[in-house]
């Protein structure tokens, strides 16, 4: 029987049955219902459930080589997460995990379009009640801001695959290419949860104002489906190649003056996806491997590293550079944890970054891609610098601290312990990471020659920091506001939108006012359309002006 | 004492990363490295694009500042 059910989906019932289970068996209830979600894993590959429904084949539970190593990852990460937030009693922030998590897995085994599009929404739908957790009025702002965003990008998908079953008659998950306009639609959709360059906003706006724990389970979901579904549907997509590289690079500028330390961490998120998205353009069997290794991989030091600054957050109050330092004293293992965390994105030798990444460069190399070969190697060193060396350094030394904090709960720690063992784990012994990648291949990460290249570009990297800290080059926190992609409909739109609509809004007032004076004069007894508060126009809100915004692009794309 | 600790700690880690840096410029004179691309296997090839992109990447960063900083209520106003 087990079989047949759909990963994730007791998960997600186990989710709503989270209020009527005592406070002490929440987590071990969360924790059971992903390890019987966790059997699926042992099913081998096949499709499994099929729903025929008005004259349409969905496959809701299939798996192969490639949903694998993903269900897998996913299945870890929502364990993580638990453990991280075993201390909690938030029962929103939990339900919505849970049920987020499982979404995720399922969404993973979707095998058509439209299968996809209810598990793309539904991970929307259930993730923005963990950024509306974080519970301050920033927090619930980002919130709406996200939904609007992520429920576009489902919106897209449904568009492309219905224009998909109309056009060609199939709405199966297949190999899809630019030149029809439903891949151009179903690309955007992906695109934007996929966080590329311009659709990055929404990540680096919501991530950070969610909880201490909201902000660990987001970071390993949505944007990581999304490289499933590229790499499912758009392998060897040239133009990913570009916009994989844009992505590894430009958000190295912004987290190097951002002070919020989980919002760098997002900046980072930004560019870890660039490496994938890298590795699904160029397409090959290695470069695939590669871009699915660096998934699983990232997932974990992602998550260790927003545990770190999550711990920091419950025991400091803060994650903002400015504010921060010092902190190795009190939180001595956090430190520690981070420190390993930081050492795997930087990619360090025997650390799990190395293994992953190590795939997708040597696959640049081998096919002479040398300008994007270098762009990334030069990313590389701005990894180092913004989650490899100024997360730990802003967050845990910089300076003395004056007032004592406490080192983080057990729970955080364990979790921490258990991601930070992985992450050397993997490096240390990368084969069993190399066996579960989609294609079989044979490849020796610890070469002399690439281990002396990294290594080298690392330490000196490190060296110029301290060069430039030494002559008091490097930029100093300051408390602000760095503006990112949003900017276009936080405040662009609105700039352009609020006085159009205020206009529209007068001049169509004006006229239903003139049209009810003659409809008084003609009726008489017509109250209702002479009275003027039944014809009256408001301007659309923040959140309205915006969605009528994205409406108004969507239909100029899809008239183009 | 307590504020000579993160000072001392940070000189003796700039002097072990120092001479790890050195070791490694050395040991790239033992043995032939090989890479993908010629011009890359050139003596502390590595470590000069590591340094360079570095600081470029830091200091760009920096001017960048003058267009993308915004006050930190920017978004409430």
């Amino acid at each position: 029987m087990i079989s047949n059910f759909i990963p994730g989906l007791i998960m997600i019932i186990t989710s709503f049955l989270l209020p009527t289970i005592p406070q002490y068996f929440r987590h071990p209830a969360m924790l059971l219902s992903v390890g019987l979600s966790a059997l699926s894993l042992f099913n081998g590959y096949g499709t499994f459930l099929e729903w025929d429904i008005l004259g349409l084949n969905l496959i809701l539970y299939q798996s192969d080589s490639l949903t694998l190593p993903f269900a897998i990852i996913f299945h870890i990460a929502a364990i993580l997460v638990i453990i991280f937030s075993w201390h909690s009693k938030n029962l929103m922030e939990h339900m919505a995990t849970l049920a987020y998590a499982g979404s995720a897995i399922g969404a993973l085994h979707a095998g058509d379009f439209f299968s996809l599009f209810i598990w793309w929404e539904a991970t929307a739908l259930t993730s923005v009640f963990i950024v509306f957790a974080g519970n301050t009025n920033a927090a619930k702002d980002a919130a709406m801001r996200y939904l609007i965003i992520q429920v576009s990008s489902g919106v897209l998908l449904l568009i492309g695959a219905c224009l998909m079953l109309y056009q060609t008659g199939n709405h199966n998950l297949a190999v899809l290419d630019l030149k029809t306009n439903f891949g151009i639609f179903i690309f955007i959709a992906f695109g934007i949860k996929a966080a590329f360059p311009l659709l990055n906003g929404w990540l680096q706006d919501s991530y950070p104002e969610s909880s201490v724990t909201g902000t660990v389970a987001l970071s390993a979901f949505t944007t990581k489906l999304a490289i499933y579904a590229l790499a499912r549907t758009f392998p060897g997509t040239d133009s990913l190649i570009w916009i994989g590289a844009i992505m590894t690079a430009f958000p190295v500028f912004f987290a190097v003056i951002e002070n919020d330390l989980r919002r760098v961490l997002s900046f980072s998120l930004n560019n870890q996806l660039g490496f994938m998205v890298v590795g699904i353009g160029i397409g090959t069997e290695l470069s695939l491997n590669g871009t699915v290794a660096h998934a699983f991989v990232h997932i974990i030091y992602k998550a260790l590293l927003f545990m770190s600054m999550g711990a920091v957050l419950y025991r400091a109050g803060t994650t903002k550079a400015s504010e921060l330092g010092g902190l190795y004293k009190y939180m001595p293992f956090t430190t520690i944890f981070c420190i390993i965390g930081a050492m795997s994105i930087s990619a360090f030798p025997l650390f799990s970054g190395f293994v992953a990444k190590s795939l997708i460069m040597s696959s640049l190399g081998g096919m002479g891609m040398v300008l994007i070969y270098f762009i990334l190697f030069f990313a590389s060193a701005g990894v180092l610098e913004h989650s490899g060396i100024k997360i730990p350094y802003f967050a845990f030394f910089a300076h003395e601290r004056k007032n004592k904090v406490e080192e983080a709960p057990i729970n955080m720690l364990i979790a921490m312990g258990i991601a930070a063992f992985l992450c050397i784990a993997i490096g240390v012994f990368p084969k069993y990471l190399y066996q579960i990648l989609p294609y079989t291949v044979d490849y020796q990460p610890y070469t002399l020659d690439h281990v002396i290249s990294q290594l080298q570009l690392l330490v000196f990297a490190i060296i110029a920091f301290l060069f430039l800290v030494k002559f008091k080059l490097y930029p100093s926190e300051i408390r602000s506001t760095v503006l990112n992609s949003d900017w276009f409909y936080r405040k662009m739109l609105p700039g352009i939108g609020k006085p159009l609509f205020k206009k529209i809004g007068i001049l169509t007032e004006s006229l239903y006012k003139n049209l009810g004076l003659s409809f008084k004069q003609v009726l008489s007894k017509s109250y209702k359309f002479s009275n003027l508060s039944y014809i009256k126009v408001t301007t659309p809100s923040f959140a309205g002006t915006i969605l009528i915004s994205i409406l108004f692009i969507m239909l100029v794309i899809v008239l183009v | 004492m307590k504020k000579n600790d993160l000072k001392s700690m940070g000189k003796s880690f700039t002097k072990y990363i120092l001479i790890i840096g050195a070791l490694l410029i050395l040991l790239d004179f033992t043995f032939h490295r090989h890479e993908y691309f010629s011009f890359a296997e050139i003596y502390g090839f590595p470590a000069f694009f590591g340094f360079v992109s570095f600081v470029f990447i830091v200091m760009l960063g920096k001017w960048l500042r003058k267009f993308l900083m915004r006050k930190e209520d920017y978004y409430d106003q």
